[in-house]
């Protein structure tokens, strides 16, 4: 199945586009490196809060910034998914990838968790409360993962010769 | 210069880096300089939002605990940087582009520095002035630039 999906996009012009475009790939890299930096800032910065930094700032006033976190992430799907459809074979056969993945879907389902379950706790807090437990513990699966997403980002290379 | 360059490329340490293919040796110094560029630029992108507007719920004073972050970020970065350096010397150390980077990255701590100056010096509640503004927009473009020019060395 892996087979016919890696044979599939490789057939389709974007593909074509993504790897023999001089610009396409550097350009791209460029952007995910940029969306990584936004990314970071804002959601690390509010993972800090979550586990009890910055207690100066009210929670709820941080989450203002959010969605510049999440514009830094769309960007990162959206070159991430680029570069998936113009090398998918050097992905599926990496271990790193599958890894990388895997922390994506850990720190989506946390923040997930999170929206669902304790966001509504933020109605009731006082805005320099000490953060319950449960903020801690998502705040720090949440630094971890992202961490752990650029780890193996970065070893994609490395482990299984992406470029 | 050139002989210096080949010098440090031929060490011992720089070839150990470059070619041992040990875990440890160029991808783990090239994450580090991942993880630092995410905490350096990660924090300036944060303070410069703030000051550009967004977020305005934030007193910008309370800010200030990024700095550290963001010093941390660029030490081990530094770090790691001449060490990436030292594996590749004689094509960094000719490469226009590099010096393009090496160019945006001072002048985007100066105007870190800076920023800081114009916004922290003037005590809580204090608002944001325009001259601030104009130097977190600068600083946005520059490690823009930066980032640009380091990864399109690499292509």
């Amino acid at each position: 199945m892996m087979d016919a999906l890696v044979a599939m996009l490789k057939s389709t012009r974007l593909s074509t586009f993504m790897t023999t475009s001089p610009w396409a790939w550097p350009i791209c890299e460029t952007l995910h490196f940029i969306g990584l930096s936004m990314l970071v800032g804002i959601i690390g910065m509010l993972d800090a809060r979550l586990l009890g930094f910055l207690r100066r700032v009210p929670i709820t006033a941080l989450r203002a910034l959010l969605p510049w976190g999440i514009l830094g992430f769309v960007i990162n799907l959206i070159t991430g998914v680029l570069f998936f459809i113009g090398a998918p074979d050097q992905y599926v056969n990496n271990p790193a990838w599958w890894f990388k993945v895997l922390f994506l879907a850990v720190a989506g389902a946390n923040a997930l968790l999170f929206e669902t379950t304790q966001a509504a706790k933020l109605f009731t807090m006082g805005p320099h409360d000490e953060p319950p437990m449960t903020f801690r513990l998502m705040g720090a699966v949440s630094l971890f993962s992202w961490f752990m997403v650029l780890y193996w980002g970065r070893m994609l290379p490395f482990i299984g010769n992406a470029f | 210069m050139m002989e210096t360059l080949t010098a440090l490329e031929n060490s011992g340490f720089a070839t150990w880096l470059r070619e041992s293919g040990s875990i440890w040796a160029y991808p783990l110094v090239l994450t580090l300089h991942t993880v630092g560029l995410a905490l350096l630029v990660g924090g300036n992108f944060a303070l410069d939002m703030r000051v550009l507007g967004a977020g305005q719920g934030i007193e910008v004073s309370a800010l200030d605990r990024l700095f550290p972050v963001m010093w941390w970020g660029f030490a081990i970065n530094a770090i790691s940087g001449v060490l990436l350096f030292c594996a590749d010397a004689t094509t960094k150390g000719t490469t226009t582009l590099f010096m393009f980077k090496l160019a945006c990255i001072a002048a985007a701590v100066v105007v870190m520095v800076l920023m800081r100056r114009s916004i922290f010096g003037r005590g809580a509640g204090a608002s944001v002035t325009a001259g601030a503004k104009g130097l977190a927009l600068v600083s946005l473009l520059l490690w823009t630039a930066a980032i640009t020019a380091g990864r399109f060395m690499a292509y």
